[in-house]
């Protein structure tokens, strides 16, 4: 590899962000990659009653918290003085999707407000990439500074995404594959919900799961048959549905019994990831997304054939259900059975603490990093709510 | 603009001759004529000729994607245009010649103008029942545009005076001949029927006047989306005036997401779309030619109590260009005010492995 496809991290901007795309007011306060400060006021208690996330109450929470968020994030980070913060802040970030257009909407109002206030530049985010990126922050107290090895795979797996994205360098991704339905995390959510788990179902899920045995009935692995790195998880919440369905007929859900299904459910969305990841590793060509076929997966792990060395350095790990141990477990399995038949070797990083796992602002600060001058200088009002935004594709206002 | 008066009561056969020479020295000319049949009057343009397809939709104006249909004189000239399936070929023998338009597969050489077919590659004939115009066509020797003379949105036309009294001046000039034969039957302009997918579908009017739901069968996602692409089509009118609301039923795995892909698709919509139970709502913006507006997609699968359906505002959702779709309908149905409820075209899904059926209520399920 050459050296030009090395980078070291060595932004040093102090920058504090906001997120808000779903159900957590979140603000942070970063220099460089260190989290200075990550304040979230989880809504969990408000939706805990209903089994989701209403947009309109996640809208008004948001707009509760916010103000009290960015007073807690300043004071954690040391700023609370209103003189430092115009000394010491270079901007303001802020998640423009995707997410909830409601609740995206309130960070991105306050961020203008605080920008305009402060007269600091804002600087709009894209939260997948956000989450794609959450390996590279790090603690307060470390000054880590640790070179990374390009091109890198990132997994975002959350309650709302499961994609795998290739990053070439931080700013140049190219999405490989993603869900044409359900995201993992909902598929799960909506499986714990049938079982009813109660709020967040898919946290509850994968405790369960953990006790659970996972070989006890077989679920048909979804997008084998397609040629390409996409998932798809709507069938296996079909799927999962007949299956409680018909355990229910056969006898009454004793706790074993729900263990033993969430850990089945959760043990194929895994598999599917998991199949993926294999297929993109034993990729011929990745750059042109080229999708190995069955007979050389099949000569490969029988060993007739050695399998190709993959451009991937390193694989990052993120979103909401990169926090499930199984699935970490798992990955890391992978790489080691595909350092057996190739010879090398891809590490696995993770977010340093679980919570930045789950949607956080520090992330979000860390993206806004890496963004150009030239989008730092952007028109403040020409930031708007993106919901449905892809990574790669850029904000209108970038 | 020139017009032709006609008695047909009286006309001799020579006048009537030459009426249709100067028709088709017209259309072959790429004008634009305003010929009577069984319904309405209609505007031919001659359907392989770009220059004159232009002029027609300038002065058609703001067809938003709408279709033109082809008048042929029989099957035979059809068969050139589209292919005639089992179905298409029981509506031929049981309607045609008549107010009936059947819509079917384009033929790749078919040679017509792109503008005449449908978006999905599909193309409504329709063989009038009205000798003059049969006779025209025949010697013609190719189909010609069906549209109606009016213009988007205006009075429908049985007199001249209906089209004229409707158009501006430019319009006006882009009129090349009018065959004016006088005030027309009431008759309803023709029904519209779709034999492209499994089941045939109404695009305008109805066959049976007296059943309440269809029941339309999906052998594929594609067909399913289909439905869901022609629904919208059929309702574009009210999309424009008041926004569409769609409920879906039917147990998990049915297609119920599948249709609001094909809602979607239909819209221009290019982000994935996905099932938004967690979050119970999401939205899309569209841009679809001239129209925009928004695309929500409610899941209501986890709402069980009024209470929890009042959070997600509906009623503020619902207006002129925004299509509203709602997954678990029976669900919150009866949350909803009546005069949603009367707006709603509700799909009943159900089936397993590859077959769909899909029961279709147009007008408030009872």
């Amino acid at each position: 590899m050459g050296k030009d496809k090395k980078m070291i991290l060595a932004a040093k901007k102090t920058i504090l962000a906001i997120d808000t795309s779903c159900d957590d007011t979140s603000v942070a306060v970063l220099e460089g990659n260190r989290v200075l400060a990550n304040v979230v006021a989880s809504q969990t208690a408000i939706h805990q009653q209903y089994g989701g996330v209403f947009p309109t109450l996640a809208k008004q929470a948001h707009q509760e918290n916010i103000e009290a968020c960015v007073q807690l994030a300043l004071q954690r980070a040391g700023l609370s003085n209103k003189l430092k913060i115009r000394d010491h802040i270079d901007a303001v970030a802020v998640t423009v999707g995707p997410g909830l257009a409601p609740a995206l909407e309130v960070g991105i109002k306050h961020a203008k407000k605080l920008a305009k206030q402060w007269q600091l530049p804002i600087i709009a985010i894209n939260h997948i990439e956000a989450h794609a990126l959450s390996p590279l922050l790090s603690p307060k107290t470390k000054r880590q500074n640790r070179e990374i090895d390009f091109p890198v795979l990132a997994l975002v797996i959350s309650g709302g995404h499961s994609e795998f994205i290739l990053i070439k360098q931080i700013g140049n991704y190219q999405r490989l594959g993603w869900t044409v339905d359900d995201s993992a995390g909902e598929c799960l959510d909506k499986v714990g919900r049938m079982l009813d788990l109660g709020y967040p179902a898919g946290a509850i899920l994968e405790k369960l799961a953990k006790k659970g045995n996972p070989n006890l009935w077989s679920l048909p692995l979804a997008m084998t048959s397609v040629d390409n790195f996409n998932l798809s998880f709507s069938g296996l919440k079909t799927a999962s549905s007949q299956l409680i369905n018909q355990v229910k007929k056969q006898k009454q859900l004793d706790g074993q019994t729900v263990c033993d299904l969430a850990a089945t459910v959760q043990q194929q969305v895994f598999s599917q990831i998991i199949y993926k990841l294999e297929r993109i590793l034993f990729s011929p060509d990745l750059s042109k997304k080229v999708y190995p076929k069955a007979q050389l997966i099949k000569k490969i792990k029988q060993q007739k054939t050695k399998a190709a060395v993959t451009d991937i350095n390193e694989i990052w790990l993120g979103g909401g259900v990169a926090a499930n141990i199984t699935l970490r477990t798992s990955i890391r399995q992978t790489l080691k059975t595909y350092q057996k038949l190739s010879g090398k070797k891809i590490k696995l990083h993770l977010p340093y603490h679980k919570k930045f796992c789950a949607d956080n602002a520090a992330m979000i600060a860390l993206t806004a990093q890496f963004s150009s001058e030239q989008s730092k200088n952007t028109n403040a009002q020409l930031i708007d709510r993106q919901a449905n935004l892809k990574i790669g594709t850029f904000c209108q206002a970038c | 603009m020139k017009i032709l008066k006609l008695n047909l009561k009286l006309a001799t056969e020579v006048k009537i001759n030459q009426v249709i020479k100067e028709a088709i020295t017209t259309i072959k000319n790429g004008g634009l004529v305003i010929y009577p049949t069984e319904t309405i009057y209609g505007m031919a343009a001659n359907p392989h000729d770009q220059q004159a397809i232009n002029k027609l939709l300038k002065y058609k104006n703001r067809r938003e994607g709408k279709p033109l249909s082809i008048a042929v004189s029989k099957q035979a000239m059809a068969e050139q245009y589209v292919i005639i399936n089992q179905q298409a070929q029981n509506f031929y023998q049981r309607f045609l010649p008549g107010p009936y338009t059947v819509i079917s597969q384009l033929r790749v050489n078919s040679q017509i103008d792109q503008r005449v077919a449908s978006e999905f590659g599909t193309l409504g004939i329709r063989i009038p029942d009205y000798p003059l115009m049969l006779k025209l066509i025949e010697h013609l020797g190719h189909g010609i545009t069906a549209t109606s003379a009016n213009a988007s949105n205006k009075k429908r036309p049985y007199r001249i005076k209906d089209v004229l009294n409707n158009i501006s001046e430019k319009q006006k000039q882009l009129i090349d001949l009018i065959i004016d034969v006088g005030q027309l039957a009431k008759n309803e302009p023709s029904v519209v029927i779709d034999t492209s997918l499994s089941t045939p579908l109404s695009m305008r009017g109805q066959l049976r006047t007296n059943d309440k739901f269809i029941e339309f069968n999906s052998q594929s996602e594609s067909e399913t989306q289909g439905l869901a692409m022609r629904l919208i089509l059929k309702n574009l009118n009210n999309l424009k005036k008041q926004g569409l609301l769609f409920g879906l039923s039917g147990e998990l795995g049915v297609g119920k997401t599948i249709f609001a892909k094909g809602a979607a698709k239909f819209l221009k919509i290019k982000e994935e779309i996905t099932s938004p139970t967690y979050t119970y709502l999401n939205e899309y913006t569209y841009q679809k030619g001239t129209l925009q507006g928004i695309f929500y997609h409610l899941d209501a699968w986890k709402i069980d109590q009024e209470q929890e359906f009042s959070l997600l505002k509906v009623d503020q959702l619902l207006k002129a260009n925004n299509i509203l779709l709602i997954e678990w309908w029976d669900k919150i149905a009866n949350f909803l005010p009546d005069n949603l409820k009367k707006q709603a075209i509700i799909l009943d899904l159900s089936g397993q492995d590859n077959w769909r059926k899909i029961k279709l209520w147009e007008k408030t399920k009872k």
